[in-house]
C-alpha cells in the first residue's frame, strides 16, 4: 500500500515509552486496542519508529519519522 | 552459553500478528519468490522444512499461510536481544542473526549461576519481543550449541562436565557444530556414526584422512573445544566487503543481468567507501536457474578500488569471460585484499570530478537513506535497493551491519 500520512494520538510514557491511543485514518477514528510489535529502522540518518497496532478487525503498521516528526500508516492487514 | 532464537523469523511475525499465533506459517523472502525461508513450529509438526517451494509446503500443509519476511523487523529485533545479552556479559558473540553465545564465566559472581542469567535471558525476550529461545548451558562452545539444539522450543539444557561423555557416546556426529553433510559422509565410510566413536578414533587415522583438522574432529568427539568467544570488536579486520541478490525472477538478458551487477557494485561500492576500505581483488558469484549449479571467478587489480563503476567494469570483466550456460538466479560480487585507505587526491582532472560525484551522492545517500541518488541506468528498474537476504556474516554493529530491505 502506498503510504498515508494521519494523525495519531499517542501516550509518551517513562522509559521513553511510546503508546498509540489512537489514528484518524479517512475521516474515522480508530482506537487501539494493543501495540503488537515494535521496531526501529533508519532511512539515511533518519532514526523511524514503526508500531504494529490492532483495533478490533485489522493489524496497522503505523510509523514515526523523527526528523519530520510525522506519522504515516505504512501497512493494513486483515478486515 | 549458547541462545538460539526458535523459529527466529516466524516468531517474530507471529509475536508482530495475533492472527498467526498458534497457525502454521512459512516466512518467504520476497512476493516474486518460492522458497520458503523458515516456518513456524505448527507448520513444522505438519511436515513443512526450510527450502521448500511455496507448493511444496501447500501441499504438505494445506492451511498454510505464506508472510513476506521484513528484515527490518528481524535486524532490529536481533540488536535489541544482543544488548539484553551484554547486561550479562561484554563476551558475546553474534554467530548469526539468531544465534549467539556468551562466555558467563566472569559474571556468576553477581548473577549466582548461569541457569539464573539465562532465566532471566528468556524472561526479557519474551516480555520484550513475545518470542521464545532455546539455551544451552555448558563447559564449552560446541558443548552449549549441542545443548541449546537438545530441547526446542523454549528449552535450557544443561550439559554438565560430568555428564559430557555419557551425552556424546550416542550422539549422532551431525548433531555437532561444524560437521555438515559431506563430513558426515566421509566420517561414515570409516563407520564413525556417533560422537563416541568419533571420540575414540585414532587421532593419526583421522589425520590421515582429513589432514590438519584430524585432531580437532577427535577432540569435538570427545566434546573439547577450546575456542573463545569472540566479541564483534575483537573478530580482526574483515576480509571482504560483498553482496549478493536473488533475483525476483531468473533472467538471461545480458543487459538486465548487466543492471544487477551494477546496482550491486553500487552497494558494495558505498558500503566499501562508509568504512574506509578499499581491495584489489573483484569476485563475482552466479547461480542458475538451477539452484544447484554455480559459480564463483575473480580477477585481481593492479591498484585498489572502492568507487563503484570500477567495481563494476571488474566485475564484468569476469562475467565476459564466461559464457552463461543457464538464466541466473543469484548475483554475488564481493570486493577483496581489502586495505583502509586513507582519502587521496586524485592527479587528473577527471577522475577529481568522479571522485568529487561519488562522496557528494555518499553523503545524500547517507543523509537521505540507500540508492536516493544513484546511477541514471538504475532507475528505471523493477527492483528496489538493498540486500533482500540477510546473509550468516551480519552482525549487530559495523561493517558486517548491512543495509537490509
Amino acid at each position: 500500500m502506498t503510504t498515508n500520512p494521519i494523525r495519531v494520538a499517542v501516550i509518551f510514557g517513562p522509559g521513553r515509552t511510546i503508546k498509540p491511543v489512537w489514528f484518524d485514518w479517512h475521516n474515522r477514528k480508530y482506537a487501539i486496542l494493543e501495540t503488537t510489535y515494535t521496531w526501529i529502522d533508519m532511512k539515511g540518518s533518519v532514526k523511524r519508529l514503526h508500531f504494529a497496532v490492532r483495533d478490533k478487525g485489522c493489524l496497522y503498521e503505523l510509523t514515526f519519522d523523527t526528523a519530520e516528526q510525522t506519522w504515516e500508516l505504512s501497512g493494513l492487514e486483515g478486515g | 552459553m549458547h541462545v538460539d532464537q526458535n523459529a527466529f523469523f516466524a516468531s517474530v511475525e507471529q509475536a508482530a500478528n495475533p492472527e498467526l499465533r498458534g497457525k502454521p506459517i512459512a516466512v518467504v523472502g520476497g512476493h516474486g519468490r518460492t522458497v520458503i525461508t523458515t516456518s513456524s513450529y505448527e507448520a513444522r509438526a505438519k511436515g513443512v522444512k526450510t527450502g521448500m517451494a511455496i507448493w511444496e509446503g501447500k501441499r504438505t500443509c494445506p492451511e498454510l499461510i505464506i508472510v513476506v519476511g521484513d528484515n527490518k523487523k528481524y535486524t532490529h529485533t536481533s540488536t535489541g536481544i544482543n544488548e539484553i545479552f551484554r547486561d550479562y556479559t561484554p563476551e558475546v558473540e553474534a554467530f548469526s542473526i539468531d544465534e549467539s553465545w556468551l562466555d558467563v564465566t566472569h559474571s556468576l559472581s553477581i548473577f549466582g549461576s548461569a541457569e539464573n542469567i539465562a532465566y532471566q535471558i528468556k524472561a526479557r525476550i519474551k516480555h520484550l519481543f513475545g518470542i521464545t529461545c532455546s539455551i544451552g548451558i555448558a563447559p564449552n562452545k560446541l558443548l552449549a550449541k549441542l545443548a541449546s539444539d537438545m530441547q526446542k522450543p523454549d528449552g535450557l539444557t544443561v550439559i554438565d562436565p560430568d555428564n559430557v561423555s555419557r551425552i556424546l557416546e550416542q550422539m549422532p556426529i551431525k548433531d555437532l557444530c561444524g560437521i555438515g553433510r559431506k563430513m558426515q559422509r566421509h566420517l561414515n565410510m570409516m563407520s564413525i556414526y556417533t560422537c563416541g566413536e568419533l571420540g575414540r578414533c585414532d587421532e593419526a587415522r583421522l589425520t590421515r584422512k582429513f589432514g590438519i583438522i584430524g585432531k580437532r574432529l577427535k577432540d569435538m568427539g570427545r566434546g573439547i573445544d577450546s575456542s573463545p568467544v569472540v566479541q564483534f570488536a575483537d573478530e580482526g579486520d574483515v576480509k571482504s566487503v560483498g553482496h549478493s541478490r536473488t533475483l525476483e525472477r531468473d533472467i538471461d538478458d545480458p543487459e538486465e543481468i548487466r543492471r544487477f551487477l551494477l546496482q550491486l557494485s553500487e552497494m558494495v561500492g558505498s558500503r566499501a567507501r562508509r568504512y574506509n576500505v578499499s581491495g584489489r581483488t573483484i569476485h563475482l558469484y552466479v547461480r542458475y536457474a538451477d539452484f544447484f549449479s554455480s559459480w564463483g571467478k575473480q580477477s585481481t587489480l593492479k591498484s585498489y578500488i572502492n568507487l563503484s563503476d570500477e567495481i563494476y567494469l571488474a566485475a564484468l570483466g569476469i562475467l565476459d569471460t564466461v559464457e552463461l550456460e543457464q538464466p541466473v538466479r543469484l548475483l554475488g560480487i564481493s570486493l577483496r585484499n581489502l586495505k583502509h585507505q586513507a582519502e587521496q587526491l586524485p592527479l587528473f582532472e577527471e577522475d577529481r570530478k568522479k571522485l568529487f560525484a561519488t562522496q557528494a551522492m555518499d553523503i545524500i545517500n547517507d543523509r537521505f537513506g540507500t540508492m536516493s541518488v544513484t546511477f541514471g541506468s538504475l532507475l528505471p528498474g523493477k527492483e528496489n535497493a538493498g540486500s533482500r537476504v540477510i546473509p550468516p556474516s551480519w552482525r549487530p554493529d559495523g561493517i558486517k551491519s548491512l543495509d537490509v530491505m
